[in-house]
């Protein structure tokens, strides 16, 4: 495994909706990239389409992708319905 | 026969080229320096070359501004955003530019009367227009400097100013949420995170701040919130006269041309080997990457520029070059970082410049006008450019 180039916090990377991916510069002018998919599967190292660098991702993948779905907690109606 | 001898110059560029910023015509890398095709610059004589992520700007002696390469956020401010693989006139209607500073992806163009005017990205607030623009392919005014500016520079996704007084202002972002981190639980100051220009506090001589993370800041301290005086003695007690920065390195020259480097060195970039003595590191009580230390081939440099990883020097007439050199920055001609300032061919630099992978420079031709001469720059590269004359 090649040594990584640097390691960036994914805050400080650029989301793109479009391509569903994060991007930081490169020192090459190109840009790192990593998908939502690659980070979702754990994936950690955003790569250079230009060249041989790579960085690092430091995330907290329970943060970055728990933290939207909120699981409903059961109500009390709910809980009376089920019961009847 | 008389002969006469005319010198010509001739726009070079080699490294990166993925978007054109080397103004050939094509998006080739380049791992040799290689004529630019400067027709449109018409003969005019160049003062400044900079480079941004993956474009470029030549400022000419007259005050206008030729770009190239990409231009995905209006970087070029051309009016729209297709990136351009040739030099081509930037209209800044008006007003005759004086200096310029390529960031990543943005622009900062200052007029001969002290006013600022930005193009390209502004998703960090880096065109110190405030919010209200993601980017911007015209030239925005950057109005909330209510004094002219003197001096600009522009980084990754942020930009300094000097004001006619000497105030330093701040605007954009840095890795804010990295910064976040390295200061909690104390909050990241206002200048590390303005969407409009703020003044920096502090004033002196060499003040370094932001991330350290190889030890660019020559301090042990993971990070500086604020700007932090560079002890002189550091630099053998000689007054800092110019410095310039990569991303993770740092090129100063003194008051009596002594050129020290620190910071990230992996890659060549601070042109010495990073032996320092077991003592003197403990004297000086900081990681060794930190501590600048001299570097005598560069001695006496009239031009010091730096690209991300990679470093320009004009020395004794001669072009060097030392650092990361995968896309070829460095113009050897192989793709093997350069540990050590080298000489760059046989070219005869007058201004050099740098993009974040590719290399710049503005070279003296002499052409002999007689027939039978010899070694013109036409014979020898046989290029359809046409070089400019002074």
């Amino acid at each position: 495994m090649s040594v990584f180039h640097d390691e960036v916090e994914i805050e400080d990377f650029e989301f793109d909706e479009e391509t569903e991916a994060y991007y930081f510069p490169c020192p090459c002018g190109d840009r790192f990239c990593i998908t939502k998919e690659d980070l979702e599967n754990g994936e950690e190292a955003a790569t250079c389409p230009s060249c041989s660098l790579i960085v690092k991702v430091i995330y907290d993948k329970v943060e970055l992708f728990m933290s939207g779905e909120t699981v409903e907690a059961p109500s009390e109606p709910k809980l009376q319905q089920v019961q009847t | 026969m008389e002969t006469h001898s005319r010198l010509t110059f001739c726009l070079y560029a080699w490294g990166a080229n993925s978007y054109g910023q080397l103004g050939q015509s094509h998006v080739e890398d380049q791992c040799v320096p290689r004529l630019s095709d400067s027709s449109a610059l018409q003969g005019r004589t160049v003062r400044v070359v900079d480079g941004g992520g993956g474009h470029s700007v030549v400022l000419t002696e007259s005050g206008e501004v030729f770009v190239c390469g990409q231009n995905d956020r209006g970087q070029l401010g051309l009016g729209h955003s297709t990136n351009v693989l040739t030099l081509q006139l930037c209209p800044v209607l008006n007003h005759r530019v004086a200096k310029v500073a390529c960031g990543w992806d943005f622009t900062l163009l200052l007029t001969d009367s002290g006013q600022l005017f930005a193009c390209g990205s502004n998703a960090f607030g880096q065109l110190g227009v405030g919010q209200t623009v993601t980017h911007s392919s015209e030239l925005l005014a950057v109005e909330v400097l209510k004094e002219p500016v003197v001096s600009v520079a522009a980084g990754l996704r942020h930009s300094l100013a000097v004001s006619a007084s000497g105030s330093v202002y701040q605007w954009g972002t840095g890795l804010f949420n990295h910064a976040k981190r390295a200061l909690s639980p104390h909050l990241v100051p206002s200048h590390l995170n303005s969407k409009l220009p703020c003044p920096v506090p502090e004033e002196g001589e060499l003040f370094l701040w932001g991330c350290n993370k190889h030890g660019q800041l020559a301090t042990a301290e993971p990070f500086l919130p604020s700007p932090t005086l560079l002890n002189r003695s550091l630099l053998k007690g000689e007054k800092v006269m110019r410095v310039c920065s990569g991303w993770t390195h740092v090129v100063a020259q003194t008051e009596r041309g002594r050129v020290f480097t620190w910071g990230r060195g992996d890659y060549g970039q601070l042109g010495r080997s990073a032996s320092v003595s077991e003592n003197e590191e403990m004297l000086m009580g900081i990681r060794k990457d930190c501590i600048p230390l001299e570097v005598t081939s560069l001695y006496g440099a009239t031009q010091i520029v730096c690209g991300s990883e990679h470093n320009l020097a004009i020395v004794g007439g001669c072009l060097l070059s030392w650092g990361w050199n995968e896309h070829g920055m460095c113009g050897d001609g192989s793709q093997a970082d350069v540990f050590h300032p080298r000489l760059v061919s046989d070219l005869r630099p007058v201004v050099i410049g740098c993009g974040a992978g590719h290399s710049m420079a503005v070279c003296g031709v002499t052409t002999s006008l007689t027939q039978n001469s010899v070694h013109t720059w036409e014979e020898l590269e046989h290029k359809q450019s046409s070089p400019f004359t002074e």
